[in-house]
């Protein structure tokens, strides 16, 4: 039987979410209100049959070790499956020397020990459903050195603009591995997944540091093309990378719609969280509620249009809710009007009767905010 | 056993017969309840908030899946060492045949060895199928500085009600005097909760004694409590203030969801205090669709909601099409209404499908329909006005199939048979 474990990568992202990003890395935002980023790509490994997963944490360790905890909620036999959460020695903020690499150098023993063959490692900050076992069999199958997961899109002049993109020829090996500079709309959008033996990944971990102290797992496979048997296999389906804000807000909104929400959540193939034991959710009678994603929890009262509430919200009477995100634990006071925004948690809007955005860039409220 | 020194046995073999359809195949504790819940929920939580950590739970009618559910003990974070809950049914023991539960106090007597094992100062006694929250270590401090033998939890209910239930009648300082099993003209109006804390020495005496005692019952109410009061015990009543529903019908389950609309319901399940907890699904949020509308309901995760619905409760997983209405009602777990389809004044049972356009419940109906089989679309001919009310008493309802057996598409309970159901 081929088996693997699975790596959630530390982030070598250039970019970053405004706001939201201060207080958590993008793998524990909250998404269409139930959910943390980084459920999607362990919910995926889970579910792939992988039982063994190693989470490493970036520059704000506490949030995802927080959410993810044991792991024991993703479905993971308890005995032979593990989650171990892994922080690096060099995890702090906007630290140059803080990349993938070093993270991974860190806990190298933790990485050597591992008696799988096989490693998958999978980005924390993206949002799609793959199966890992049908991936592994066709890396497996095709003898190649790395398997790449892309999707081929036609956004890439305004979107995905800090993803590598990749090309590849008629056998699927990737002939090119760079950053997406925005110059053509359709690209082969890489995803941040990689399927190798351990062996090779510990070979690319020495290598990339002998090459430089900044070298990113991308860096030193995009130098490798030469010498290595890389292919790419396309992804079909729901992807979103979120690299900044309006990355983050449109992933969410995209999903409002139940039968394009479709394209992510398969049938048989569940995406687990943390549960908060939270109750149903009270309309009242006064509530108008459309086209929205709500979560446990929460009171409505008021009006929300177009927009996801997280759990434990209120929205009280004449509230009006609109192309907005609310993140949990969040109350909006009477009569008073949101639109085009993204809510942080436990913020209490009572004074301000009208917050505003741009409908082509919203805003942001922050976390526990008094407005 | 933590702190307290007290375990729970929560009583949960029951039918529930006047539920008819919903506990064909199901112990009435397991019956869905608030959107995401289970009656039996409610007696776990409570426990696990009370500083309660080892529960035996007393199974016995259609018990596998009760069985399957309550040995998940983490979901109520039970399942830290020395904590746990434990499924006991009858069983066969060396020397004597298999004997089932003749009766409450019985199926603690055929338990002792259990109780034994752990040695509690005292023993809780619960029943499965109340929805309440209450702290049960309030009432074991008041037990212990009342030196009572036992402490019955009591309820002030409506003067008129009053005849409904077992009566207390009690002294200013809350020593009961006399107990009277649904009284014609009541002395007071503090019912029995069913709730009792024994001290487990005097107890297991009682029990035992019971148990050779040919002319008892081995229940509680009827047989253990009376003798009790014979022999001059100090029994005590624990007053509890707050909302306690004994669901035992189709129009009280409807009622008791229906509380839950109110803001101002004394069932308050948003207390971070004392949270209510469940089975964790993994559904997706809820999901609102361009043309819902939304008023005075209760939601939970895992619903799509594409029509309209109107003082309803929505269980994990229902699916509402365009156009379809659902007025007044309880939709439990992974009920589908097709689009334009009409719910009125109905509860309608785990995974019912009900067909585009057709009709269950009526407005203004004196009880609530209980919808147990999926309704097909009907032919042309047949005017649309006719309710088609599911059965609702006993002899009936073998023709019917029960909730659990309904699966969508795959049934054929036809709209002729409900008809004649209804005859």
């Amino acid at each position: 039987m081929i088996t693997a474990f699975g790596v959630i990568s530390a982030s070598d992202r250039v970019s970053r979410v405004e706001g939201l990003e201060d207080y958590r890395p993008v793998g524990a935002f909250s998404f269409i209100g139930r959910y943390r980023v980084i459920d999607f790509m362990i919910s995926n490994m889970s579910n792939s049959g992988i039982d063994q997963i190693k989470v490493f944490t970036g520059s704000n360790p506490l949030p995802i070790t927080e959410h993810v905890g044991s792991g024991r909620q993703y479905n993971i036999n308890s005995k032979r499956g593990h989650l171990h959460i892994l922080f690096s020695k060099h995890a702090y903020a906007y630290n140059l020397y803080n990349t993938g690499i070093t993270s991974y150098k860190d806990n190298i023993d933790v990485i050597e020990q591992m008696p799988q063959e096989y490693v998958v490692i999978a980005p924390s900050y993206m949002v799609y459903t793959a199966d890992y076992a049908e991936l592994l069999q066709t890396h497996v199958e095709s003898c190649a050195d790395i398997t790449m997961l892309y999707q081929a899109v036609d956004t890439a002049r305004e979107e995905f603009l800090t993803n590598y993109t990749l090309t590849t020829d008629k056998d699927r090996r990737v002939t090119s591995f760079e950053p997406n500079n925005g110059a053509a709309k359709s690209r082969n959008i890489f995803m941040d997944t990689y399927i190798m033996k351990k062996t090779m990944f510990l070979v690319l971990i020495e290598r990339a540091l002998k090459t430089s102290s900044l070298y990113s797992l991308a860096n030193i496979v995009a130098d490798s093309l030469n010498s290595l048997d890389v292919r790419g296999v396309p992804h079909r389906g729901y992807l979103a990378s979120i690299n900044d804000f309006l990355d983050y807000y449109e992933a969410n909104m995209r999903l409002i719609n139940y039968d394009a929400a479709q394209d992510l959540f398969k049938p048989g193939w569940t995406i687990y969280t943390r549960t908060n034991d939270s109750p149903p959710t009270r309309y009242l009678e006064t509530a108008i509620v459309t086209n929205s994603i709500v979560s446990n929890g929460s009171v409505i009262e008021g009006t929300v249009e177009n927009s996801i509430i997280g759990r434990n919200c209120v929205i009280e009477r004449g509230a009006k809710i609109k192309n907005c995100i609310i993140l949990g634990s969040t109350r909006v006071g009477r009569n008073t009007l949101i639109e085009n925004h993204v809510v942080d948690k436990h913020v209490r809007i009572d004074n301000i009767k009208k917050i505003v955005g741009d409908a082509s860039y919203p805003g942001y409220v922050r976390r526990g905010d008094r407005i | 056993m933590k702190r307290n020194n007290m375990i729970a046995m929560i009583l949960a073999g029951g039918r529930g017969s006047r539920l008819y359809d919903l506990t064909n195949k199901l112990a009435k504790p397991a019956v869905s309840y608030g959107g995401k819940y289970r009656i039996i929920d409610f007696p776990l939580s409570n426990c696990a908030n009370s500083g309660i950590d080892v529960i035996g739970v007393l199974t016995q009618y259609e018990s596998i899946f009760l069985n399957s559910y309550v040995t998940v003990d983490s979901r109520w974070g039970l399942d830290s060492n020395d904590a746990g809950i434990y499924v006991l049914p009858p069983r066969e023991k060396a020397g004597e045949n298999l004997n089932i539960y003749r009766g409450t106090a019985d199926a603690i007597t055929q338990n002792i060895d259990f109780i034994d094992n752990e040695n509690p100062d005292f023993v809780l006694i619960l029943s499965g199928d109340h929805i309440y929250k209450m702290n049960y270590d309030k009432m074991l401090r008041e037990h212990i500085s009342s030196f009572a033998d036992a402490s019955i939890a009591v309820i002030d209910v409506p003067k008129q009600e009053a005849s409904r239930f077992g009566i207390m009648n009690a002294d200013a300082t809350g020593r009961i005097l006399e107990f009277e099993e649904k009284p014609a003209h009541p002395k007071s109006t503090l019912a029995s909760m069913g709730i009792y804390i024994f001290n487990w020495k005097l107890l297991r005496k009682l029990l035992i004694a019971d148990d050779k005692n040919n002319k008892s019952s081995h229940d509680f109410g009827k047989d253990l409590i009376p003798q009790m009061l014979k022999d001059n015990r100090i029994l005590h009543a624990y007053k509890f203030k707050g909302y306690w529903k004994d669901v035992g019908t189709i129009d009280s389950l409807w009622e008791a969801n229906m509380d839950l609309l109110d803001p101002q319901t004394e069932l308050n399940l948003n207390d971070e205090t004392w949270k209510i907890y469940t089975e964790d699904t993994n559904d997706l949020p809820q999901y609102m669709g361009p043309e819902a509308v939304i008023k005075k309901a209760y939601i939970t995760q895992g619903c799509v909601v594409e029509g309209e619905v109107t003082g309803s409760i929505l269980f994990t997983g229902v699916k509402v099409g365009k156009g379809a209405k659902i007025i007044d009602s309880v939709l439990m777990p992974g009920v589908v209404i097709e689009e334009g389809a009409v719910i009125t004044r109905a509860l309608v049972a785990d995974g019912v499908r009900i067909a585009k356009n057709t009709v269950a419940g009526k407005a203004g109906s004196e009880h609530i329909t209980l919808v147990a089989s999926d309704i097909k679309e009907e032919p042309k001919e047949t005017p649309k006005e006719s309710a088609k009310e599911s059965v609702k008493d006993g002899k009936d309802s073998k023709d019917n199939k029960s909730a659990k057996d309904v699966r969508p598409a795959k049934e054929s309970v036809s709209v002729k048979e409900e008809r004649s159901a209804k005859k």
